[in-house]
């Protein structure tokens, strides 16, 4: 039997259809978005539930485009023919009526129509979790956690997020994905002599039977002990001081430096004010790092921010940001792509079906050329492991004293400029004498300081940070990683901010 | 007419999925529609900022079971108007124990707020013309500049809510919604957001603010040295940094838990908290602001409440679950920070603050606000949009990171409270950690 989100979407095509079929009739492109999204969620806090639910939200935006090249976008929350109908009739009128508020006019993309389908067979699977049983399951997370480290108040939770989408054009194109996703998250708070800290640390999936994986639990429960810990450290560490340092950044805070620093200014929507960009166009070919160091963007099948096709119904491509130190291509949809002097990488996503879709991220990466041996898994180094890695890769000796980075807690950029900034979960000073924590502080500077500054590489690529990306106000996830860890030189244009 | 909760209603008290039927339950819903425009880089209404129409339709529920269990959550328009049944046997599938979240209120008096502004309400149906003008406005703000590009935008909404409990709450209100914002070359901008609109003057008056901002950040100036500065933080950045953080730390969930800046044992408490002049107050009847409401979605009425006095925590914000678990009565809750007023014995104005900062820096932007820990109150933030503070006020750029801890400037002896002309929100005037970049 066909899960809920999947069957719904199934039932959708008729409409659809005739949706384009009147499009078509009134002269206008139009790109149908259908949704339907099914999310379930349980927290669990001192063994009990706090909260437990299952809401589901579904509706179409009518996305036009008159001959003339204007656009408007209408939506709403049901598939009811009558009331879609004349969300056509209303789009259509409003952009019309656009041109007299000086709304630019964009030439029609020529687009070759799509018909495929990509569904996960975890999909499925959603429709048969249990939450008293999730519940319980939790509960019992958060007792093993409780058991390993005392006096630290927890909370675990788990996210169930089925979102389906049909996107149908009036050009014949009719494309339906579902994505699965799934989020096993743990907060810990612990309040010392010097305040409080929360530490917060979670793995994804797309199985919703993820909290009974024994693999993957023993994962999150080897970094939940951890962060507990470091929550209940954190309150008397010190601040670390501010300044340039050596620094040691894991694959999580290489993937916010990806996403920040350079996905968002590779974002083909903004070139106009990018500082990759000049004139509008990227600055394709322009050397921007060093040339042992890459950055790649494509979706990632299981990953928590998969999308195959974009919210206009195109593949999503993989792209190549930086290739070697050089930029090579943005993230573009049919209307940047060629105004910005880009490739089409059908980049697309849309928070919901009433925004409309904007070039993004998917999986963005950092690649570097010739990483150095890491031997086992990223969870077996704590800082005392990787104050080791630095020492057998003579950095230390190098640099006396290496900041580690640990962690990714968001981050932010201002594409005209360049800034950027994101946050850490712990500072350890890593040093000859042992290791040493200090309380988070941020991590800015300018993004072509930061790329400059990679120099080595340890492990292979973790590709599993996890995220949520919010530009212009629309939530969609991210995700993205590195090798285990990267070592930057110090630079001037990249900072710790703290206390002198 | 009211929104058509009935077939709802009547599932919920009829209907016994699982052989349990519902001993107490409330829904509040919301049907809303929307028109906003966009503008990126100097494009308005393209395929990335088009012309919106919208339309919702959306509800909360909570339903207390006959066996002690509860359920909580949402439903769409068509679980409301064609589905309940499913949309009650979900709900049922998903109960827990939580007997604290089981209260829903009766009828009470709830006090008359001015919510809703026909010219609102004109602006959605089509009539464009005010849209028109405020572009070309800024468009011409944009070229008497010499700016490269702006982006922005412009939004309206009229909402109808219905709240409705088992013990004979039925209540219903109208609002209106609108608001625009305008950034130039990326940099910075300013806006505005309530039931109605702003008229043409304190629209100007933004606009120009902006922009003369963004002209003095095109001035780069030597910066200072790194240290302790004195600087003021503009109201944008008291919001998002200062006020959301003290409201998180007030919020019934966390105290109750233990798990943020403030303790229960700190409310009531005569040991200020804060500075003992400091206060902090929510009055969601202020007439057409974005915070405004008669009743929140759980049926509390809307009324004046002090969170903070002299310094002094007075209750947390609580809703009905977390009044009950803490054995307090609920509060009203902030919609928005236009209902709060955070005061002190005195303030400044914006051009003494200035000329009491000399040698600092004004900070009108900070990057990374939502990567901080709440808990814990300290910032280290990147503010690459910072004016150095001369004799004749803001001069010209720096960029820095700012450092330090929320809740001790809360207690700085030597903090100002800077009036700014339109913001219900102050300024703040403070000795600060700078690192210039």
């Amino acid at each position: 039997m066909a899960g809920s989100v999947i069957g719904e979407l199934e039932g959708l095509g008729s409409l659809g259809r005739e949706m384009g079929r009147r499009a078509r009739q009134d002269g206008l492109m139009l790109i149908w978005r259908a949704q339907v999204r099914e999310v379930r969620h349980v927290l669990v806090r001192d063994g009990r539930p706090e909260d437990t639910s299952h809401t589901s939200s579904s509706g179409h935006g009518v996305h036009v485009f008159t001959d003339e090249g204007r656009t408007a976008l209408a939506s709403r929350d049901d598939f009811a023919p009558e009331t879609a109908i004349d969300l056509l009739r209303r789009a259509a009128n409003a952009a019309r009526r656009s041109a007299a508020l000086g709304s630019r006019s964009s030439a029609l993309p020529q687009l070759d129509p799509v018909v495929e389908s990509a569904i996960p067979a975890s999909a499925e699977a959603f429709d048969r979790l249990d939450l008293s049983l999730l519940s319980a399951r939790l509960a019992e997370i958060e007792r093993e956690v409780a058991g390993k480290v005392a006096g630290v108040s927890l909370r675990v939770s788990f996210l169930a997020d089925l979102d389906g989408w049909r996107i149908m054009r009036s050009d014949g194109t009719d494309v339906t994905f579902v994505m699965p996703r799934c989020v096993l998250r743990l907060g810990a708070t612990s309040t010392g002599r010097d305040g409080t800290h929360g530490v917060g640390v979670a793995i994804s999936g797309p199985d919703p039977g993820l909290p009974w994986d024994d693999a993957e639990v023993a994962v999150f429960l080897r970094r939940a002990i951890r962060a507990a810990q470091l929550a209940r450290d954190l309150p008397d560490a010190p601040a670390h001081p501010a300044g340039s340092f050596p620094l040691v950044i894991d694959y999580a805070l290489a993937k916010g430096l990806a996403h920040e620093a350079f996905g968002h200014a590779a974002e083909a929507d903004g070139f106009r004010s990018s500082i990759l960009a000049a004139d509008g166009r990227f600055r394709s070919g322009e050397r921007v790092g060093p040339s042992h160091v890459s950055i790649v963007d494509e979706p990632v099948a299981g990953d928590h921010a998969w999308q195959p096709f974009s919210a206009n119904g195109i593949r999503r491509e993989r792209a190549v940001v930086v290739d070697h130190g050089r930029l090579r291509d943005g993230l573009s949809d049919p209307w940047s792509a060629s105004e910005g002097g880009v490739r089409l990488t059908g980049s697309a996503r849309a928070g919901s079906f009433r925004a409309p879709p904007l070039p993004r991220m998917s999986n963005i990466r950092i690649e570097v050329d010739d990483p150095l041996a890491a031997p086992g898994s990223f969870d077996d180094y704590g800082p005392a492991e990787v104050r080791d890695l630095l020492v057998s890769a003579g950095i230390l000796k190098r640099h006396p004293r290496v900041v580690f980075l640990s962690g990714y807690s968001g981050g932010q950029v201002n594409t005209a400029t360049g800034d950027f900034v994101f946050n850490c979960k712990a500072i350890y000073e890593l040093s000859g004498d042992g290791v040493r924590l200090h309380k988070p502080a941020i991590f800015s500077g300018s993004m072509f300081g930061a790329l400059g500054a990679i120099r080595e590489a340890f492990g292979p690529l973790v590709l599993d940070a996890l995220g949520t990306c919010g530009k212009w106000g629309q939530s969609v996830p991210s995700s993205g990683g590195s090798h285990y860890f990267l070592f930057l030189e110090p630079d001037p244009l990249v900072r710790i901010g703290g206390k002198d | 007419m009211g929104i058509a909760l009935e077939r709802w209603i009547e599932a919920v008290r009829s209907g016994r999925p699982g052989g349990v039927g519902a001993e107490a339950w409330s829904v509040y819903a919301v049907e809303r529609r929307r028109l906003s425009i966009g503008t990126r880089d100097g494009a308005t209404g393209n395929a990335h900022t088009p012309l919106r129409v919208s339309e919702s339709l959306a509800a909360r529920y909570v339903v207390a079971w006959e066996d002690g269990k509860i359920s909580r959550g949402s439903l769409e328009r068509r679980q409301i108007a064609d589905d309940p049944d499913a949309a009650l046997e979900r709900a049922r599938d998903a109960a827990y124990v939580d007997p604290d979240a089981a209260r829903v209120s009766g009828p009470a008096r709830f006090p008359d707020v001015e919510l809703h502004d026909d010219r609102v309400v004109g602006l959605i149906d089509g009539d464009l013309d005010l849209v028109g003008r405020r572009l070309a406005r800024v468009r011409e703000t944009l070229a008497a500049n010499d700016f490269g590009t702006w982006s922005g935008s412009i939004a309206a909404a009229e909402s109808r809510s219905r709240l409705v409990t088992s013990i004979g709450l039925d209540v219903e209100d109208r609002a209106t919604s609108a608001g625009w914002h305008v950034s130039f070359d990326g940099e910075w901008g300013d806006g505005f957001s309530a039931r109605s609109l702003d008229d043409e003057p304190a629209f100007e008056l933004r606009l120009n603010r902006a922009a003369e901002i963004v002209r003095l950040l095109g001035q780069p100036q030597p910066a200072m040295p790194p240290g302790v500065h004195p600087v003021v933080v503009h109201p944008h950045v008291v919001e998002r940094l200062f006020m959301a953080t003290l409201l998180q730390s007030l919020e019934g969930s966390s105290v109750a838990h233990g798990d943020g800046f403030f303790k229960l044992d700190e409310f009531g408490s005569d040991r200020p908290a804060l500075r003992d002049d400091l206060s902090l107050t929510l009055d969601p009847t202020k007439p057409l602001r974005n915070g405004s409401y008669r009743f929140t979605a759980e049926g509390v009425p809307a009324g004046r409440c002090e969170l903070v006095s002299n310094g002094c925590l007075r209750t947390p914000i609580l809703d009905l679950k977390y009044a009950n678990r803490l054995g307090l009565d609920p509060t009203p809750v902030p919609y928005g920070m236009d209902t709060l007023d955070l005061g002190a014995s005195e303030s400044v104005s914006e051009s003494n603050a200035y000329a009491m900062a000399e040698g600092g820096a004004l900070i009108l932007s900070v990057l990374g606000v939502h990567t901080l820990d709440p808990a814990s109150g300290d910032f280290s933030l990147s503010a690459p949009q910072a004016l150095i503070l001369g004799s004749g006020g803001p001069q010209g750029r720096i960029r820095t990171t700012i450092s330090g801890n929320i809740f001790a400037v809360l207690r700085d002896k030597t903090l100002h409270l800077v009036r700014y002309p339109n913001e219900p929100t102050p300024g703040l005037l403070f000795p600060c950690h700078l690192n210039p970049t």
